[in-house]
């Protein structure tokens, strides 16, 4: 772990992501208390025009008068939460699907995996909007699942592929000399031991999970106002009544690829350090 | 060869069987479902003449009756039924835009690739220097630019500002057909794409020439006195092009995810502008039609580069 550690801490371009990440997060849990300003009072005076950038809003205000930077750090709260739980899901359901697609082996591991295949031929962007639109419910929990849901295929192949190796080796068939039942192996050996790649693919999930999230709400089948969330600030700054005011689209834009930058970053660093130890 | 392809294309049936039945499935159980939507649309008829309406499109059967029935249409006649919105024939709809969509994801792929492989090998052959690791930082910056953000940013400032684009659409005013009013009005979408995809193609490309730049038989062309462009070109990145195929199979669905967004942000008329307003309107023919060939679309896509991959590397063999 130390030297994993270490292996991480020399990639500086991933040490840099992870101090990035640092300060978003910060801002999420932190900012919204120490900024007073509501981000969904709406401000009567300033109604429809959007004010710049000034001492009393620093980030300006929307074309309904709310204060950016109060909406922004909402939003930095909703899009990480879409994020980071929507890969958690993903991670579950594909971790388990593919160990046991791969620990089941022969035909039954194979057919498991013709059904990845099938849910891979979705165009699955389309396939999200589609389901999205049809349920027409539009909570936290329901965008959560209808993203995790159907993006944890790429990690059922991974895991699978992990598993097939690991398989083969001796203290796999230690545990089953032991006696250890087939759920022992596959949570107590075989997942702990591809947890890097694992890993990897959990910390560019929720990168990818943002940008969905942020596709959604452009559209209006995401988070809904007035709750912001980065994708549907851009919805808002997109229409007619926000032109000549640039703040509303660049704050979103830039804290989304910032964001983004970041779980890359770190994503990209935890993938060497865990080649390094391989 | 040709068994292979026979094979992989018999292989595509069962999957195209699934996508469709999982797709139909989740709109037949959908919250108001097409009957619902037809029932409130038939308010003024008499309940009789309503059910009677509802029933000459077969909605009041339940969804797996209408599936089955949806399926026999398509085997048997190769139609995809009508669209709930104007009533024309959903093959004909989807066929007008189809060329569209192509022809966007066909230049975006062209130009990020013109792009991206010299950059990649460039950045492979300088490694770590200063061109490396900015051209590197680069591409994780565009990667996680979302598309239709990048799209309104270029269309405000060379359409609405600079006014060298148009801004929407797919030809001007009494030019329909003319290939370079067409070129004009795809270059912002095609630019849109090129600039969010060039990262990723970039970081494969600078891997795979990283890869083939440490295998021994570059040291020999190196230590037989070629010319580093002679090694770089005729010897690595020919070989770094192989894995770049496969990726260019497996990379489909998100291109194709990506190309309806911009169609969808710039007007362009393709499928995806097309499918996201069925969605909208619920004009579920449509959508079923739209999902039904993106995913033979995908599938073709894969397929077709196993087959380049097999062509390109003698060693891989189609068992």
């Amino acid at each position: 772990m130390i030297a994993f550690l270490r292996r991480f801490a020399r990639e500086r371009p991933a040490v840099g992501g992870l101090v990035l990440l640092a300060l978003i997060v910060a801002a999420a849990l932190i900012g919204p208390l120490l900024w007073a300003h509501s981000p969904t009072a709406i401000d009567h005076a300033d109604l429809g025009a959007p004010l710049p950038p000034s001492a009393a809003h620093p980030l300006g205000t929307d074309v309904l008068g709310r204060d950016q930077l109060a909406r922004a750090l909402q939003g930095a709260r909703v899009s990480l939460t879409v994020g980071v739980t929507a890969m958690l899901v993903a991670i579950v359901v594909g971790s388990l699907y593919g160990a046991i697609a791969g620990f089941a082996g022969g035909r039954s591991g194979g057919l498991m995996m013709r059904f990845v295949d099938a849910m891979l031929s979705f165009p699955t962007f389309f396939l999200i909007i589609t389901v999205e639109a049809l349920t027409n419910r539009f909570s936290l929990l329901v965008i959560v699942l209808v993203i995790g849901l159907l993006s944890w295929m790429g990690v059922a192949r991974l895991v699978r592929g992990e598993v097939l190796t690991l398989r083969e080796r001796e203290f796999v068939e230690a545990a089953r000399a032991i006696g250890a039942s087939p759920a022992r192996i596959v949570l107590r050996h075989l997942l702990p031991n591809s947890l890097g790649p694992i890993v990897v693919a959990g910390a560019l999930a929720i990168g990818d999970n943002i940008l969905v999230e942020a596709g959604l709400s452009y559209l209006g089948l995401g988070v809904q106002v007035p709750t912001a969330s980065w994708g549907n600030m851009l919805q808002d700054a997109l229409g007619p009544t926000a032109i000549g005011a640039p703040w509303l689209v660049a704050v979103p834009g830039a804290l989304i690829i910032l964001t983004l930058l970041g779980f890359n970053l770190v994503g990209d660093g935890l993938r060497v350090a865990f080649e390094g130890s391989a | 060869m040709i068994a292979f392809v026979v094979r992989r294309v018999v292989g595509a049936i069962p999957l195209l069987l699934f996508v469709s039945f999982v797709s139909y499935a989740l709109m037949g159980l959908a919250p108001g479902g097409p009957a619902a939507i037809f029932a409130e649309q038939a308010r003024a008829m008499s309940p009789s003449a309503r059910a009677a309406f509802v029933a000459s499109l077969g909605l009041d059967k339940p969804w797996y009756v209408q599936y089955l029935f949806w399926l026999k249409e398509l085997l048997l006649h190769g139609s995809l039924g009508s669209s709930y919105v104007d009533g024309r024939p959903v093959v004909l709809r989807i066929a007008e835009k189809m060329p569209v969509t192509l022809e966007l994801i066909g230049l975006s792929l062209l130009v990020t690739l013109a792009i991206a492989i010299p950059l990649g090998v460039a950045a492979a052959t300088r490694r770590n220097g200063a061109f490396d690791v900015g051209i590197t930082a680069l591409a994780f910056v565009a990667y996680g630019i979302p598309v239709f953000w990048l799209g309104i940013v270029l269309v405000d400032v060379f359409a609405v500002q600079l006014r060298w684009f148009p801004a929407s659409g797919i030809a001007s005013l009494g030019h329909a057909g003319d290939p370079l009013d067409r070129l004009w009005h795809l270059a912002l979408p095609v630019a849109t794409l090129s600039i969010v995809g060039f990262a990723s193609w970039m970081r494969y490309q600078r891997g795979a020439m990283l890869d083939v730049l440490g295998q021994p038989f570059i040291r020999t062309a190196r230590s037989k006195g070629l010319a580093e462009r002679a090694v770089i070109y005729r010897h690595a990145l020919r070989n770094a092009l192989i894995p770049i195929v496969t990726l260019l199979g497996l990379s489909l669905p998100a291109l194709v995810g990506g190309a309806y967004f911009v169609e969808y942000v710039f007007s362009v008329p393709g499928m995806g502008y097309l499918g996201l307003n069925a969605v909208f309107q619920r004009d579920y023919p449509t959508v079923m039609g739209i999902t039904l060939l993106s995913a033979v679309l995908v599938i073709a896509g894969n397929l077709l580069a196993d087959v380049g991959y097999v062509l390109l590397d003698p060693r891989v063999r189609y068992e």
